[in-house]
């Protein structure tokens, strides 16, 4: 069993963190983008993003797996029933929640740092350099935020996934799995290692937050 | 010298400031005004931070809101601002009085050289590699005024500067503009302190409902 148990384990991490590593790559470029001037559009923007935090993992899954499946538009990519797939899934549920946390964050920082950056000579970009480095440890805590949302869901991972064995299950697909099969014993395992995870994400993320 | 012509200047819908016109020119303006009559808002027009709405404002000469990028930064670089609340950045004391020659590229031994020399200047150098943001206010505002004077810009912006300061803290930075003052330097002080007003000022400016008045220039007394 503790094979399998480590198998699951790696793979969750792997798959989360490429999402959220995914999700990172755009959403902080978007949210520096709302930040950057005020508009109605960049508004609306971030209003869409903070709509679309809480929305259900469910959702994300059915209409990423219409996209996806064989008949749907991005269905010759033939990605379905694999980990990429499990990982854009993730990567899309998450990038509202970057977003909109980030964007608050950068807000914040925009009226002093960015002004203060502008006034004492630095270039635009210079600024916007400043900026991120100075919010990096509370961008940080919203990346980290992200990855426990990715690490802990199972619609996308179940719908995209498929949970098939040696190759899509995650931790959170086999714990439902097992504890259909009536199997408690490993599905207990699983998800104390997945409270454990999501603990020492925590904790990384109020460490870092305390630096900030 | 900064220029403002016919400037008017809104936040969300509402004027803020309407149809300014004015010069900071080579000495200390003083600009007083009630709470929330728009000195701060008149600070960052002038500094090319904020966009006039209407009319331009010109940083010796040159119009950053109509220049290319290049030109912009250039006028930029000849002005700047410092907020009423310091802002600091992560690091120590040296790193952000060193910033402003940092991003102009400034080698690394005029950069130390100069840091030293404006820490010297305010009394500061003890605190150089303290931690920026976990000094106390008054001690803030001085590495504030540092960071400003490293790069020694023609044209200088004050933002409450005196109001974490003690009674030394004052004096030296009094003087510190008179120097500065003598120099050619064209200062504009906005400020609740009377006292500095009068110690200071070649002109007075009044901020009060959306307009901005020279008042009589006062005596110096010191
Ligand atoms: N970022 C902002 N967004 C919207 N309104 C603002 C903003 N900053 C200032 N204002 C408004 O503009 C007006 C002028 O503010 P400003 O900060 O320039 O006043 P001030 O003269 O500097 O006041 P104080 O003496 O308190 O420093 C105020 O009515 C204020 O509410
Ligand atoms: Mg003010």
């Amino acid at each position: 069993m503790w094979q399998e148990v480590a198998e699951v384990v790696m793979r969750s991490l792997f798959i989360s963190g490429t999402a959220t590593v995914l999700a990172t790559s755009w959403s902080i470029p978007i949210a520096m983008i709302i930040t950057a001037k005020e508009s109605e559009f960049r508004r609306a923007l971030l209003d869409v993003a903070n709509a679309l935090v809480a929305v259900p993992t469910v959702i994300i899954g059915l209409v990423l797996y219409l996209l996806f499946s064989r008949s749907g538009p991005l269905g010759f990519f033939g990605i379905l029933y694999t980990p990429i797939a499990i990982a854009i899934g993730q990567a899309v549920l998450i990038t509202p929640l970057i977003i909109s946390l980030s964007a608050s964050v950068l807000r914040e920082t925009r009226s002093g740092i960015w002004e203060m950056a502008v006034s004492i000579g630095a270039t635009e970009r210079q600024a916007l350099v400043t900026m991120v480095a100075e919010s990096f440890p509370k961008l940080l805590t919203t990346i980290l935020l992200g990855f426990n949302r990715a690490i802990g869901e199972l619609g996308v991972a179940l719908m995209l996934g498929g949970n098939i064995k040696g190759f899509t299950r995650v931790m959170t697909t086999v714990i439902a799995l097992e504890v259909s099969k009536g199997e408690f014993e490993f599905a207990l395992t699983l998800a104390g290692i997945l409270l454990l995870v999501t603990f020492a994400v925590t904790a990384i993320v109020r460490k870092v937050s305390k630096t900030a | 010298m900064i220029e403002l012509k016919n400037v008017s200047f809104a936040y969300v819908s509402e004027d803020v400031l309407r149809n300014v016109n004015l010069a900071f020119g080579p000495g200390v303006t003083a600009i007083i005004g009630p709470n929330g009559s728009g000195k701060t808002t008149l600070l960052k027009l002038a500094a090319a931070i904020y966009r006039p709405r209407v009319g331009e404002i010109l940083i010796d000469g040159v119009n950053p809101w109509s220049a290319s990028e290049t030109v912009k930064l250039l006028a930029r670089r000849n002005v700047v601002y410092v907020h009423e609340k310091p802002i600091m950045l992560r690091g120590s004391v040296a790193d952000n009085v060193a910033y402003g020659l940092r991003v102009r590229n400034v080698p690394a031994e005029e950069v130390a050289a100069r840091t030293e020399e404006v820490l010297e200047l305010l009394g500061i150098k003890h605190l150089a590699h303290e931690k920026a943001q976990t000094l106390s206010a008054g001690q803030q505002q001085k590495v504030a005024l540092a960071r400003a004077l490293a790069v020694r810009p023609k044209n200088l912006l004050l933002d409450e500067p005196t109001a974490n300061l003690d009674k030394n803290g004052w004096e030296t930075f009094i003087e510190l503009i008179k120097e500065l003052a003598r120099e050619g330097v064209c200062i504009a002080i906005a400020t609740h302190d009377r006292l500095l007003a009068m110690r200071l000022a070649d002109r007075i400016a009044l901020v009060e409902n959306k307009i901005v008045t020279f008042v009589e220039s006062p005596e110096h007394t010191g």
